[in-house]
């Protein structure tokens, strides 16, 4: 995916400071001293660079797995622990520890505000004795890999804007979603298959997610995520048209590559040879994808770590397992969304039912790519885009309860690339509504994700409007205890 | 291969800086840019992050200051005593600007600039893109033949500097096809090839330029492009992104080109047209531009927070749609670079505050948010008028009985019963439902003792539900009950009848406490289509009251009453304006104390609850109240009647016994019922309507909505010419933007027009005019331009034409190495841009070749192939809805049309003035495979083989005619007729396959003609559809 004047069009570029990468597809096409046939199988045009000339410091991590839990999973009911509120059960939230904070207007003006405890048991896991609650039976087990964070917190009350914010550092539509800065920054390792791509579990209800929570903002159009679609189009219109098969369609290209080069002859043009080389690029990208997405080759003792869901395509579980094929073919960011934690009311079941379609598989994710000896170079994260309240939203009838969205606590996990297995990262309060010690902003989150892939976040920047931009903003700290 | 790229570029630089080191350092070119982007963070136009007091975006404080030691910090002509040189110059960590923390540095080409700058005297010029405009001289060039109109001379000038020779005028037929796309955003019609290779001369160029403005095509070309700086959708964006109703708006921009509107009334009706003078259906949907941000109705939001980022995303596009400033980096605090201030933020910002507006739309209904238009024809209008009419008359007629003497009355007056049992026995007729709360038992609700026996107590999260209340606008109704409240409440439901509050736009009729207040309404949209009153007291705490919510039918705020322990009670009208149903929302019945996700009313008592379907009089409500009124009133003697008391007493007699004056009352509600017919189901439109009373704008810190600071008024910036009217509102913010003082109005639409046509603008950031934006590589022509644009009534078309005509327009985009290598960006226009055409065009292109296109203009949107595939799939549409121009295509905010989006059409979440080009195998993808294309080739190849037959060579020759404006040459033609034969082997030799790809797409195949011979000439036209002449503008 070679660009020919993006840079151009959406952001002022001196002439003067033409980046390697950009004199590569100025001129090192245009020179005529490089055959075509050459040009089509150099890897090296195939490896797109990112903006960073290199990185500011030896990277822990090369790729990301985001395991994206849509919908504001409870923390308080699968990793915040917090026996405290058994003995509050059914009283009034204090207004001390509310401290006047906004609430949604969902439950904003209930008269009521009663607080109410886990209804799951909670027990201490592995070496480190992280405490996760019953219904991760899975992620339990390898409670020594990750790294739990209950001190997470934001700002945004609604789904919209805290996932916004959660993918692209702002609440506000408008700014690139991580992946697309990260594609921007470091480029791909193989060209054959985008560099961020998206997997959204199929069928699934909860609240809407949107394209722009993996789009590239103001940053130029090809670092967009590329949702791979379950059927049988893993990119849209990939497969050729009904009726033509891959010898007819090769023919034809053959052809239009004749044409195209009889055109060269007449006048050189970098944007044509360009688009020779796009032509041929999209021709093995119609087999590289089908490869990756079909999952048939793998053995069974596969299908068993991730669960039989995982032969389903489109199932979180098989989402999961094609995270880790592309994650092997050098896939930069693979973004994963499981919508369906929004448990307003209905929350025993509705949070069994969650846990039951992930945890097998975000577990197994983790130790399949700790036997491959990827886990290493590859981060992965579990988590929502905020936490839910420890009081209840309606009424509190026995077990039939919800609880309301909650920005200043939640918890997510982390595994691999330059993360500390088997470690909590700070504590909320001991009724569990705000962070009491060591809280990590969604800033200071990002942060750490770049500078776990050898990014200084204030210098990754792109210029727009006038003013330099990170996914950052202005803040975010490295949470540099977490870091192995 | 690295090497040879490294050498490159050594060889690239030591070029452009030695032509550099030829000239003078310019400030404005050469200086400005860098203090902008590297100094103002900290020595900007931002007050509240200045360090060590020094700003050097002014001229007066940048050559004034004092650095240490006393050296002043530019010291004109004297480099080593000027602070600024050593600070750039040093590598002390205490010392070097910009210090490292900044992560910003300074190269040694820019070194050298500043220092030499500094040398040659520290010429100041203020920012270009605020300066007059002013008519520039045409220079004089060497070559005194190139040039076709003033155009070329700017351009020719610097190209002579630069020593560059314009490239060749372009073939007549790429010429021909490259005005075609740009004009018209599609080819040119075969006839208009064939007439221009017959008679290629400047006058036959020049009526051809003329032809396509005049094409109503061009309408549409321009409104594609506008629609992006409008952020035009066809939903409301945000999570829920449900449909509305825009697409009037769409029509509008189309005939504003169409008709060459001037510019100056383009932007004057799209920002304030509802506030012309008589202002048309047509202008006022021209300000449906103010309303196209995204809207939000996801449960739990806080209006307020989202109206308040409606008012910002108004400013920000008013200010880069109009003006090509970047106001937003103002909302949090001073601009960095540019000199706007906060302040100047938020009085922009006030003109866009006054509409009423709510910050959620509603979820349980598909009203249109307020303010809106209704869409009618002239048909309706009139039917409209001639029931309001007939409203009138029936109540001009029921007025006449109320005042007239009355034989009836005074007959009634005298055998009215006065004996204490028959006056015991008084009945207020219309009771529909009473609670009196004795026994009663409603979830968390507590029974307590009561004004009457026993009250109720509510908990706030418990509803008290009834079985009626579900009365249309048009019926009258009272409802009348005691309570007490135990405090002074923000906002409490004592009653509704409606679905929910924010979620439902509070559809229906309620009554709240408001900060201590008794307030009822009727309502449709809250706020703007909607009555409501509110009583001037606080209602005391901690005591009974009985409060009667009274309405006569009306849908006007004074039919509306509040009466207090059986008096009517002073009250101020909150809204006066519904003009549509308050029913068919849900939640059909009157509800106590509670409603969805609002606030109930906690721990308040009520009792005896009733319900009316008349609008009781005034004696009732009062008997109502103390149970003895009327009693007492019916019980006086007619000789002792005060003449109060007569009229109480004939208005009871009219409204319960006069069966003339019940017949004039339903003959009224009957007209009512006409007008709600004509109108309750009339599409509406969101437009901008000013409320009477200014809303208060207040500065926001951080741009927070809940952290409001000083109050500001509307007011333009102080850099800019200010604007001559005292009362500021939209329509004096439009004037200014369109006085011939504003100096970048005109150069922003004159580069945007320019960037249209030439693929790249004069300022190459045409969303940024300011100190971070791109200076114009001819800033001469942008003058002249802007000034000749004015001076012509601001007369798009004519811009259009002098561009086309220039020979500048005219060249080839072939490039030479020398060019290439000095100029990659083809900053100087040495050449024309060779560019992908955009997304709607490649669509249109393959439809209108092929046949298929459906030629109809205007209309609501539609669902071609592709909108079934967005991520948030809806269902295609069918027939022509398959095949109209790209233009028209259901554009669904958070997931629009795929195809459109993988070829770079604009994302639209918010004001966008450039499309971005980029090359990625994804479009090859879509091209080759995409169904809307596949069919348009067989379709193709289907018409072709019908036509020409069996002659092949024939056919393959028109065929890349038709796709690239030109005739191909032998070699080419030899190429396809190889591909034409290898595909028809293939499909001959797989007879279903044929089948299943000539079955591609809905359109009908001529089942008559070879199979295999029309699926090989659709395999030609798939391939030419990806050929580089047919896919790029060159």
């Amino acid at each position: 995916m070679s660009s020919q004047t993006s840079q151009s069009c959406t952001g002022f570029e001196s002439p003067f400071g033409l980046s390697r990468r950009t004199m590569l597809q100025r001129f090192g096409m245009g020179l005529g001293t490089i055959a075509l046939s050459q040009l089509e199988s150099a890897k090296m045009v195939h490896a797109r660079d990112g903006v960073l000339k290199e990185v500011h410091h030896p990277p822990k991590a090369k790729r990301v797995i985001y395991l994206f839990q849509s919908g504001g999973p409870s923390q308080l009911d699968l990793f915040d622990y917090r026996p405290e509120l058994e003995k509050v059960h059914g009283q009034q939230l204090p207004d001390e520890i509310r401290q006047g904070q906004r609430l949604t207007a969902m439950s904003g003006n209930q008269a009521s505000l009663p607080m109410v405890k886990s209804p799951f048991k909670y027990s201490q896991h592995g070496e480190s004795g992280q405490w996760i609650s019953e219904v991760l039976p899975n992620i339990s087990k390898i409670a020594d890999d990750i790294c739990i964070v209950r001190s997470m917190h934001t700002e945004a009350i609604n789904h919209g804007p805290a996932v916004t914010h959660m993918q692209t550092g702002s609440q506000f539509p408008g700014r690139p979603s991580m992946g697309a800065w990260l594609d921007y920054g470091l480029g791909t390792e193989n060209d054959d298959l985008p560099a961020f791509v998206v997997l959204v579990t199929k069928n699934k209800g909860g609240q809407p997610l949107l394209t722009r929570l993996w789009g590239s903002g103001f940053l130029p159009s090809r670092y967009q995520g590329t949702r791979f679609r379950s059927g049988q189009d893993p990119v849209l219109y990939l497969s050729n048209p009904q009726g033509l098969n891959a010898e007819a369609r090769r023919q034809m290209l053959d052809r239009l590559k004749d044409l195209h080069e009889l055109k060269l002859k007449q006048q050189s043009s970098p944007d044509l040879e360009s688009r020779i080389a796009q032509y041929e690029l999209a021709f093995r990208m119609q087999q590289s994808i089908p490869e990756v997405t079909n999952t048939a080759d793998e053995p069974e003792h596969i299908f068993k770590l991730y669960g039989e869901a995982a032969k389903n395509p489109g199932s979180y579980a098989a989402n999961c397992l094609l995270a880790r094929r592309l994650a092997e073919r050098g896939v930069r960011f693979i973004q994963l969304y499981h919508p369906g934690w929004d448990q307003h009311g209905g929350l025993v079941g509705g949070l069994r039912n969650q846990a039951k379609e992930t945890d097998q598989a975000s577990a197994a994710l983790v130790m399949d790519l700790k036997q491959r000896g990827l886990l290493e170079d590859t981060l992965i994260i579990w988590g929502g885009e905020f936490g839910r309240t420890n009081y209840c939203q309606g009424k509190l009838n026995g077990d039939n309860f919800g609880r309301d969205h909650h920005p200043r606590s939640f918890s997510l996990w982390m595994a691999g690339g330059g993360i500390q297995g088997g470690v909590t990262h700070g504590e909320t309060d001991p009724l569990g509504y705000n962070v009491a010690t060591d809280g990590v902003h969604v800033h200071d989150f990002h942060a750490t994700i770049l500078h776990l892939l050898g990014i200084d976040h204030e210098r990754l920047t792109y210029k727009y409007q006038g003013r330099r931009f990170r996914l950052t903003d202005v803040h975010g700290q490295v949470v540099n205890q977490i870091l192995s | 291969m690295r090497f040879v790229i490294a050498l490159l570029l050594l060889f690239s630089n030591l070029s452009l800086s030695q032509a550099a080191k030829k000239q003078p350092v310019d400030f404005v070119r050469d200086i400005k840019p860098i203090l902008s982007d590297r100094c103002y963070n900290c020595h900007g136009p931002d007050a509240n992050n200045r360090q060590a007091e020094l700003r050097l975006d002014l001229k007066e404080d940048a050559l004034a200051a004092i650095g240490f030691e006393g050296r002043r910090i530019i010291h004109p002509g004297r480099t080593h005593r000027s602070e600024l040189i050593k600070r750039i110059q040093s590598t002390d960590p205490d010392l070097q600007m910009p210090p490292a923390d900044s992560k910003l540095t300074l190269s040694a080409e820019e070194i050298d600039l500043l220092t030499r700058w500094v040398q040659q005297g520290a010429a100041w010029d203020n920012h270009w893109s605020f300066e007059p405009l002013q008519t520039p001289i045409v220079p004089k060039t060497k070559n005194k033949v190139w040039s076709s109109n003033e155009i070329d001379q700017f351009i020719l000038q610097k190209l002579e500097q630069q020593e560059f020779e314009p490239a060749n005028p372009a073939q007549s037929n790429t010429l021909l096809r490259r005005l075609a796309f740009d004009i018209t955003g599609l080819p040119p019609a075969d006839e208009l090839v064939e007439r221009f290779e017959r008679d290629s001369s400047p006058e036959s160029y020049a009526a051809i330029v003329d032809e396509l403005l005049a094409n109503k095509h061009y309408g549409e070309r321009m409104a594609s492009t506008w629609l992006d700086v409008a952020r035009y959708s066809d939903t409301f964006g945000y999570q829920v992104d449900r449909d509305r109703y825009v697409w009037p708006y769409r029509d509008w921009v189309i005939n504003a080109f169409n008709n060459n509107m001037p510019y100056n009334q383009f932007a004057t009706e799209q920002i304030a047209g509802d506030m012309l003078e008589q202002a048309t259906d047509s202008q006022k949907i021209a300000t449906t531009f103010n309303r196209l941000h995204s809207q939000k109705v996801e449960g739990g939001s806080v209006p307020e927070e989202f109206r308040t980022e409606y008012v910002a995303d108004r400013t920000h596009t008013f200010g880069t749609a109009f003006l090509g400033l970047t106001l937003e980096c103002c909302r949090c605090h001073d601009h960095k670079y540019d000199p706007f201030t906060q302040k100047e933020y938020y009085q922009f910002f006030a003109y866009f505050n006054n509409i009423d507006e709510a910050g959620l739309y509603s979820y349980f209904t598909t009203s249109t948010p307020t303010p809106t238009l209704r869409i009618l024809s002239d048909d309706q209008k009139k039917q409209i008028a001639a029931a309001e009419m007939a409203i009138a008359s029936e109540q001009t007629k029921l007025n006449q009985l109320a005042k007239q003497a009355n034989e009836g009355f005074a007959t009634w007056l005298q055998q009215r019963p006065s004996e204490a049992s028959a006056l015991e026995a008084v009945e207020i007729l219309g009771l529909e439902q009473e609670l009196t709360f004795e026994d009663f038992k409603s979830g968390a609700n507590q029974s307590v003792e009561g004004k009457v026996g026993k009250a109720i107590k509510l908990s706030g999260d418990d509803a008290v539900g009834l079985t009626v209340g579900n009365y249309s606008r048009n019926t009258p109704f009272t409802v009348s009950l005691w309570m007490n409240t135990p405090d002074i409440k923000e906002r409490a439901v004592v009653f509704h009848r409606s679905r929910a509050w924010t979620d439902s736009a509070s559809r229906g009729y309620q009554m709240l406490i408001e900060d201590g207040h008794v307030s009822v309404s009727l309502i449709h949209f809250w706020p703007g289509n909607a009555i409501r009153v509110q009583t001037k007291e606080v209602l005391p705490p901690n005591q009974w009251h009985h409060i009667s919510m009274v309405y006569d039918g009306s849908s006007t705020a004074s039919g509306l009453k509040i009466f207090l322990n059986g008096k009517p009670a002073a009250s101020k009208i909150v809204r006066d304006n519904l003009y549509k149903n308050i029913t068919g929302s849900g939640g059909d019945n009157i509800a106590i104390g509670q409603r969805f996700r609002d606030k109930g009313f906690k721990q308040g008592l009520v009792d005896e609850f009733k319900v009316f379907n008349r609008q009781l009089t005034e004696a009732e409500l009062a008997h109502v109240a103390d149970g003895n009124s009327l009693s007492t009133l019916l019980a006086i003697p007619t000789a002792d009647l005060t003449e109060t008391q007569r009229q109480q007493l004939k208005q009871y007699y009219l409204s319960q016994f006069d069966e003339g004056f019940g017949n004039q009352m339903a003959a009224l509600k009957a007209a009512r019922d006409q007008r709600s017919k004509l109108v309750d189901g009339a599409q509406e439109i969101m437009v901008m309507a000013d409320m009477p009373k200014r809303r208060e704008t207040f500065m926001l810190s951080r741009g927070a909505y809940d952290q409001p600071t000083e109050p500001v008024t509307a007011r333009t910036p102080a850099i800019l010419p200010a604007s001559e009217s005292g009362n500021a509102n939209r329509l004096t913010l439009a004037q200014w933007v369109t006085s011939p003082e504003n100096p970048l109005t005109a150069r922003v639409f004159v580069n945007r027009i320019w960037q249209m046509m030439m693929g790249t603008g004069l300022v190459r950031t045409p969303e940024d005019f300011g100190s971070q934006g791109a200076t114009p590589t001819h800033p001469e022509l942008l003058d002249w331009l802007s000034v000749t644009f004015m001076n012509n009534q601001w007369n798009t078309k004519d811009l259009i034409k002098t561009i086309a005509l220039s020979s500048t327009y005219r060249q080839s985009s072939e490039v030479t190495d020398n060019k290439l290598t000095r100029d990659p960006e083809n900053l100087y226009y040495s050449r024309a841009n060779r560019f992908q055409l955009p997304a709607e065009m490649l669509r249109d292109n393959a439809l209108l070749t092929s046949g298929l296109l459906v030629d109809k203009q205007g209309g609501p949107s539609v669902k071609p192939y592709e909108v079934a595939e967005s991520f948030k799939p809806v269902a295609r549409g069918k027939g022509e809805q398959l095949y109209r121009r790209s233009l028209y295509t259901y554009w669904r905010r958070t997931a629009p049309a795929p195809v459109m989006m993988t070829l770079d059409a604009a994302k639209r979440e918010v004001c966008s003035v450039a499309r971005e080009r980029t090359s990625n195998p994804l479009h090859a993808i879509v091209l080759l495979n995409d169904p809307q294309y596949v069919e348009a080739a067989r379709k193709m190849g289907e018409n072709l083989i019908k036509e020409f037959g069996d002659d092949h060579q024939a056919a393959i020759a028109q065929a890349f005619r038709a796709l690239t404006s030109r005739h191909a040459n032998q070699a080419e033609l030899d190429v396809i007729s190889h591909s034409f034969k290898q595909q028809l082997t293939y499909f001959q030799a797989h007879p279903e396959e044929t089948q299943q790809f000539l079955s591609t797409g809905d359109a009908q195949r001529d089942t008559e003609l070879p199979a295999d011979q029309v699926a090989a000439m659709g395999m030609v036209i798939n391939l030419l559809l990806n050929y580089d002449e047919c896919v790029v503008r060159q």
